[in-house]
């Protein structure tokens, strides 16, 4: 993981020989509570970089427990997202959501199918069988895209100098698309801190 | 004001008789009390029935509500059932997720026959609205939209005009993409489809909260056309929580006592009846209760007016103690008045009637028709004082009965009557034997000795009769008459009966007139004191003067004393006249010579007046008489009664240095005891025995005898009554010291005196 970092650090400066700074932003909400599991994507000054896009966590959604693990998670356009059961029922997995209409049938144990996500946005994943299993899949164009962890804070670094620009999603965030935009200036070296209230729905 | 002032008068006399009757009182009293007493229970019976139904009423209301909402809750449920099997349909999720409207339309469809709901949408996350409900407004479903949005699935709406009950399940595929909607009207006809399962019709209405004038979860009475309404509200579950709707029950309370109406006028009806029975039988109880007071007001009316009157005893209770009480008290009153009038009209002592009984009597029997001829005879016992005096009241009262019954012995067909003290009177009818005979009757009767607590007591009577209508014309003209008559029997020696006469009358006017001019004379200085020469037979000269009284009449001339002293004596002026004696006699002895003394009778009555002493001393004082010249001269009479007193008082007279002479001696109840108790200085013997010296033999020797007794006493004599020398020759052989009357002189003016003794001196008499 340590070496991804990097490479991904050095790819960044071969392709820009601008400074590059960081962002790191705290999510709450109405409350004041943490929110985990916000997506957090930016498009900094002066573009996306060209080239491929990698993630350092895998592309897989396990179904374990009767449940979607992780919750959410993020893929770059053009990914392949694998699904393993490792339950010992069967699930049914679908998703209605417009980036990507699939469905999934009758797995058994141990068995793994995998969904190719060619249009970035947000796809919301179900089981037919279990109407309690949600999962998210967050397919983004940009690098430079993180997930608030359970203290609402999400880190993104060596963004170009400027005005970033950075979405926020969220299932339950009371907003179109469920997404917030926010303009969030990045300096030239070091971090920006930046803590952003949301407005969040009941989960239902 | 005629008109109040008439009312006034109306109403005083109805409160008049009001007060005075105790039935109207009570009947009214206990009429007005028992009607009160219905109306309070029919007040209490309208209250409580007022309160049962109110309270019927509430509890009926929340039964209805409570049914209302378990009806809504369960058609809610059914239609929530219905939408969570729509939205858990993978097909019409897949239709929601591809926003497929035209099969999700189909699919609502399809459910809402299968269910029979009347309505089904479908609202997407982003507001989109697909189905439709007849009337609905685009705020309206921007409502509806912001209420799912905001979390709200069930509850009551307002579209288009309509109640709807609504209920929403959101759809999830997998995340919440919407929501299926049923609703079903919840117009006033469903209301009353419900309001049909309650006993009662409640009339169930919903309401916008917002401009009704019942706040929810609140009761309240409103009035509205003459009726009371009783109206309840509360809160709904509403799907726009901005407009929040009420379910309103009412119902008539005036409509629900109609009902009871019934049990209140029967309740009148019965209090009513009551009330009149009530007053019918209080007006007869107090009828019954006051007939017994009134017949004892009537009797008592009648016992004041004087009449005799009792009242029937009918019960045992108060009322007929009170008339057991009443008749005792009347004859209790009779009696004490029959007693009072006894005592008013008889004697205490003897029982006989009284002084007024026979004045009534006399005059019932003069007013007869041609007036009754009657005898009266008035009687005075004789010696009754000194009875009294010697053996004391009781035995004189012991006498006063016994004369009574032996007075009613005599006279068995007379009226026997005690008219004070000694005195009886008789009234004897005409007929019944001749007056004289029962006057001789009765003092004989009375001569007779009595025994009376062991003494043997001889009295006697005398009588005074008259006979009507000839000797006065009434009861007070009669008895005077005929004491007139007693007091002329008396006069005439006791124990005898006299008629009246008419001359008695004369004489006792005449008499009447004497003692008013005998008040005059003194004043009018027609008394004048005549001078009587004592002749000493030893000094053979004039020793003494007796002074005797004379009354120069203007009209009669010379009065002689026999006449007036008495009457002076019986009013009293014999005081005042016997004083003025006193000082004229010393007053005109003092210019005499030295030894010649003055003699001057003292009547009994002055000498029992106290001032006596002082008269004397004065008259002494004032003439500068000496003592020793003055003789008083008493009577025997004096010691008849109160021997100790007279003794007293001749005691203290001679302590002045005064002489005392007793005289007429021997006259009188002579006792010789007397002449040992008091040293007198002379006696004076009566000329009765100076008279009898020439006529008896065995005078000489009573003269003798109190010469004797005199001379050992050591008590001089004087004569009275001398007329002749044969008398003066015994009278000084028989030893006597002094010699007085009409041989000598007879009573001369004061002015003659001195001429007398010139006379007396010059032809000295020496024997």
């Amino acid at each position: 993981m340590p070496n991804l970092r990097f490479a991904l650090i050095l790819l960044s400066c071969t392709a820009s020989p601008v400074v590059a700074g960081d962002l790191n932003l705290k999510l709450v909400d109405a409350a004041g509570r943490p929110v985990s599991d916000a997506v957090v994507s930016v498009r900094p000054a002066g573009g996306i970089p060209a080239g491929p896009i990698r993630f350092p966590w895998p592309t897989t959604m396990i179904q374990q427990n009767v449940a979607f693990v992780p919750h959410v998670l993020i893929v770059p356009v053009g990914a392949t997202v694998r699904f393993p059961n490792k339950d010992k029922v069967r699930h049914h997995v679908y998703s209605f959501s417009r980036p990507a209409k699939f469905e999934i049938k009758l797995f058994g144990q141990d068995e793994t199918r995998s969904y190719t996500f060619k249009t970035p946005g947000a796809v919301a994943v179900g089981c037919n069988i279990h109407d309690q299993m949600t999962g998210f899949i967050k397919v983004v164009e940009t690098p430079f895209a993180a997930k608030s962890d359970a203290a609402g804070t999400a880190r993104i670094t060596g963004m170009a100098t400027g005005t970033a620009q950075v979405t926020i999603w969220h299932p339950l965030l009371r907003a179109k698309d469920n997404e917030l935009v926010v303009n969030v200036p990045i300096p030239g070296s070091g971090a920006v801190s930046k803590t952003v209230p949301l407005t969040l729905r009941a989960a239902r | 004001m005629k008109g109040a002032l008439a009312l006034t008068g109306l109403w005083q006399r109805w409160v008049w008789r009001l007060q005075s009757t105790l039935t109207l009182r009570m009947t009214l009293f206990y009429g007005a009390l028992f009607v009160g007493v219905s109306i309070l229970a029919l007040y209490g019976t309208r209250m409580a029935i007022e309160t049962y139904a109110e309270k019927s009423i509430r509890r009926e209301m929340a039964v209805g509500s409570a049914l209302f909402d378990r009806i809504a809750a369960m058609q809610v449920s059914q239609m929530a059932q219905a939408g969570n099997v729509l939205a858990s349909d993978f097909g019409f999720r897949e239709a929601v997720g591809t926003s497929d409207a035209p099969t999700i339309i189909s699919a609502l469809e399809s459910l809402q026959g299968r269910f029979d709901l009347q309505h089904a949408l479908f609202v997407g996350v982003d507001g989109t609205v697909v189905g439709h409900v007849p009337g609905m407004s685009v705020g309206e479903k921007n409502q509806l939209f912001d209420a799912l949005d905001m979390g709200r699935e069930r509850g009551v709406a307002h579209w288009g005009g309509e109640n709807y009950m609504v209920a929403a399940s959101p759809v999830r595929a997998p995340i919440l993409t919407g929501w299926v909607i049923f609703a079903r009207t919840m117009g006033p006809a469903d209301l009353r489809q419900i309001a049909r399962l309650s006993s009662i019709d409640l009339h169930p209405r919903i309401l916008p909260q917002t401009g009704s004038d019942i706040g929810a979860g609140t009761v309240k009475e409103v009035a509205r056309n003459g009726e009371r309404i009783l109206m309840q509200a509360r809160s709904v579950p509403t799907l726009v929580e901005s407009a929040p709707q009420i379910l309103v029950l009412e119902y008539s309370l005036t409509r629900a006592l109609r009902d009871y109406a019934p049990i209140l006028w029967a309740l009148l009806g019965f209090g009513a009846l009551g009330a009149v029975l009530a007053i019918a039988g209080t007006f007869v109880a107090s009828r019954r209760l006051a007939r017994p007071i009134v017949a004892l007001e009537a009797a008592a009316r009648k016992v004041s007016a004087g009449q005799h009157a009792e009242v029937a005893v009918e019960t045992r209770d108060e009322i007929g103690q009170l008339a057991r009480s009443f008749n005792r008290m009347v004859n209790a009153v009779e009696e004490r008045e029959r007693q009072i009038a006894h005592m008013a009209f008889h004697d205490s002592l003897t029982g006989l009637p009284n002084r007024t009984l026979l004045r009534e009597q006399i005059a019932l029997a003069l007013s007869r028709h041609g007036g009754a001829n009657f005898a009266l005879f008035c009687l005075d016992l004789d010696n009754f004082k000194s009875v009294n005096d010697t053996l004391g009241h009781p035995t004189g009262d012991a006498l006063l009965c016994e004369v009574a019954t032996r007075l009613g012995e005599t006279c068995p067909q007379g009226f026997v009557a005690r008219l004070g003290g000694d005195e009886f009177a008789v009234i004897l009818p005409d007929g019944s034997g001749s007056a004289d005979q029962t006057g001789r009757a009765l003092v004989k009767a009375l001569a007779q000795p009595f025994d009376v607590n062991g003494h043997r007591i001889v009295t006697g009577t005398s009588i005074g009769i008259v006979f009507a209508p000839q000797d006065g014309r009434d009861a007070t003209e009669l008895l005077k008459n005929a004491d007139l008559a007693l007091h002329r029997a008396k006069d005439d020696g006791k124990g005898s009966h006299r008629f009246f006469e008419s001359a008695m009358d004369a004489e006792a006017q005449a008499r009447r007139a004497m003692e008013i001019d005998l008040h005059d004379a003194l004043r009018k200085g027609e008394l004048e004191l005549y001078f009587q020469p004592l002749f000493g037979l030893s000094q053979n000269r004039v020793t003494a003067f007796e002074a005797l009284l004379r009354w120069n009449h203007p009209e009669h001339g010379m009065v002689s004393p026999v006449q007036f002293i008495p009457l002076a004596e019986e009013t009293g002026l014999i005081v005042p006249i016997g004083e003025w004696a006193l000082h004229e006699a010393c007053r005109i002895a003092a210019t005499w010579s030295d030894d010649i003394r003055i003699a001057v009778n003292i009547s009994p009555v002055q000498f029992r007046s106290s001032t006596l002493n002082s008269i004397v001393l004065q008259a002494l004082a004032r003439s500068g008489l000496a003592p020793n010249r003055l003789e008083l001269e008493i009577t025997e009479s004096l010691f008849i009664d109160n021997v100790e007193a007279t003794l007293g008082s001749l005691h203290s007279l001679r302590a002045l240095g005064v002489r005392i002479a007793l005289d007429d001696f021997g006259t009188g109840y002579s006792s010789l005891s007397y002449l040992r108790s008091f040293p007198f200085d002379k006696l004076k013997i009566d000329r009765s025995f100076i008279i009898d010296l020439l006529e008896h033999d065995g005078a000489t020797a009573i003269i003798r005898a109190i010469t004797t007794l005199a001379d050992a006493l050591g008590i001089e004599t004087t004569a009275e009554g001398v007329e002749s020398s044969e008398q003066l020759e015994i009278l000084r052989a028989e030893g006597c010291n002094q010699i007085q009357g009409y041989f000598f002189s007879r009573p001369i003016p004061a002015g003659q005196v001195a001429a007398l003794l010139e006379k007396l001196s010059g032809d000295r008499l020496a024997a």
